[in-house]
């Protein structure tokens, strides 16, 4: 059963309780009344009103201050007040301290229907803004067990059936048969990797990595991600050059998600480098922050598009190989640097290269 | 030499189940299949097996870690290697907070995420397998 929208009318002149809860009588509400504030308050404590009005001038708790009052009971409650004087000023200030509107006396029976109308359309907005918000927030918040689940397991189930064909099948049929089963199995790795990292946007908490901070060395952290990219970069034919000033040593952080960092962005450099080119990765220290930079000169990223890199979820439209970007990575990178209370910015220029840096505070 | 050597696998999707199975029975493994927890728990009572693998997120939930809880109360079971196959290695950090890599369930486990290549399967299972028998020669 659909409950009747609850109003409440708080005005020390019993004529216009008497008039207004008539002018509402057989518009399907439920009206209830209080001659004063501290009543008002009560009852709004007491039934959660939907709508209530407040005459501005009464004797007792100015009604400013009960206007106040149930704001602080339920922000969600709308209120609209009466004013008997009708200057802008007190209706201004009711508006500021959380009243949805005013109306000034005399009113027609139809003024008051009609605010009366708005005032309940804007509390059903409100209440659906929030059950909306509630429900994205439980979105967010299940989603690592939905995605896991729902998208993870059958993918997990083709690929483990392809290891095993592809295994059965080695001998039987030609190699270039052999060829495309590879092909699937890359390609639905690729569908993996991209919902592991779906799922550490969502479900992880980078801040979190806090928590288990060390001792790294920057170099053999940047020697380690360079071998994770280097089949990718021999497979292009590009060679990935590493400089490390000898007054780099080492930061706190979390080995890991930093490896993530560098492997993400020395393997964006790769994808969109030229075959035969070459992408630097150097380290210096700088004002006690730590500066890594990998520099390569392919494709580039135009102006107008800059700005949107490091943003959530960018992906940039030219891709040398056709293969798969991850925009995703590039905001996962952002935030596990800015976990480390570091920055990344990039520069770059159009069929020039493209620059990233990353700065994190070196270890005193 | 794999011809001896039973395993059982416990895991609620019949499809990659079939795709752990043809490569342990290509490499001459004997594997007993239970799709769900309880028959896995009756059928590690009726027959004595070299290795279990073990699926964690089943039917309602983590169904997988109520096997591995009972598995390390009983002192015959605790023995037998277990080999955890599972969908998120995330999921293990978030259902045993504080551990690191995986929880030693019993004297010898190992995790390993799914999918599982062959070469890295058919690697922890042997290694599994001869860890877990080097223990009962040296225990006696």
């Amino acid at each position: 059963m659909k409950t009747k929208p609850k109003i409440l009318i708080i005005d020390d002149e019993e004529v216009v309780l008497d008039s207004c809860t008539l002018i509402l009588e057989g518009g399907d509400y439920s009206v209830t009344t209080a001659s004063n504030g501290l009543l008002g308050l009560k009852l709004v404590e007491d039934i959660q009103p939907d709508l209530v009005f407040i005459d501005l001038k009464m004797p007792g708790i100015p009604g400013i201050e009960v206007l106040e009052k149930i704001t602080e009971i339920n922000p969600t409650i709308v209120s609209i007040v009466i004013t008997g004087y009708a200057t802008v000023t007190s209706a201004v200030e009711a508006m500021k301290k959380g009243a949805y509107d005013f109306l000034p006396k005399p009113f027609t029976p139809d003024e008051f229907r009609i605010i009366t109308k708005r005032g309940l359309e804007r509390r059903k907005l409100m209440l659906e803004a929030i059950a909306l918000r509630k429900e994205k927030e439980l979105l967010r918040e299940n989603f690592a067990a939905i995605v896991s689940h729902e998208l993870k397991s059958p993918l997990g189930a083709i690929q483990q059936n392809l290891y095993a064909l592809s295994g059965e099948l080695t001998g039987i049929v030609s190699e270039n048969q052999l060829a495309k089963i590879e092909r699937m199995k890359i390609r639905i790795d690729d569908l993996l990797k991209l919902i592991n990292s779906w799922l550490r946007v969502y479900s992880v908490d980078i801040s979190k990595i806090k928590d288990n901070f060390s001792t790294i060395s920057v170099s053999s952290l940047i020697t380690k991600a360079i071998e994770t990219i280097e089949p990718h970069a021999v497979r292009k034919d590009i060679s990935v050059i590493q400089t490390v000033d000898e007054s780099v040593s080492s930061v706190e952080g979390d080995e890991g998600s930093l490896m993530e960092v560098l492997v993400n962005i020395i393997g964006n450099a790769v994808k969109y480098s030229f075959p035969g080119s070459k992408i630097k990765v150097n380290a210096t220290e700088k004002d006690g922050n730590i500066e890594i930079s990998v520099i390569d000169s392919g494709v580039g990223i135009q102006e107008e598009e800059l700005p949107n890199v490091l943003s959530d979820f960018f992906r940039g439209k030219t891709d040398q190989s056709g293969t798969d970007s991850h925009g995703i990575g590039l905001t996962i990178s952002k935030r596990i640097i800015e976990a480390h209370d570091g920055s990344i910015s990039v520069t770059s220029k159009a069929n020039e290269g493209t620059t990233f840096i990353i700065s994190i505070p070196g270890k005193k | 030499m794999n011809q001896n050597k039973q395993l059982l696998m416990i895991d609620d999707d019949p499809d990659f189940v079939e795709g752990i199975k043809s490569i342990l029975d290509s490499a001459g493994y004997s594997v007993d299949v239970t799709y769900n927890p309880k028959d896995g728990l009756q059928a590690l009572q009726a027959k004595t097996y070299d290795l279990l693998l073990l699926d964690i997120m089943m039917g309602r939930g983590a169904e997988g870690i109520m096997i591995a809880r009972k598995l390390r109360k009983d002192p015959k079971l605790r023995e037998m290697p277990v080999l955890i196959i599972t969908g998120i290695r995330e999921q293990m950090a978030f259902l045993f907070p504080g551990e690191p890599v995986h929880p030693r369930f019993v004297a010898v486990d190992e995790l390993v995420e799914k999918p599982v290549e062959p070469k890295l399967l058919l690697e922890k299972v042997s290694t599994l397998i001869s860890l877990s028998e080097a223990r009962k020669s040296k225990t006696g």
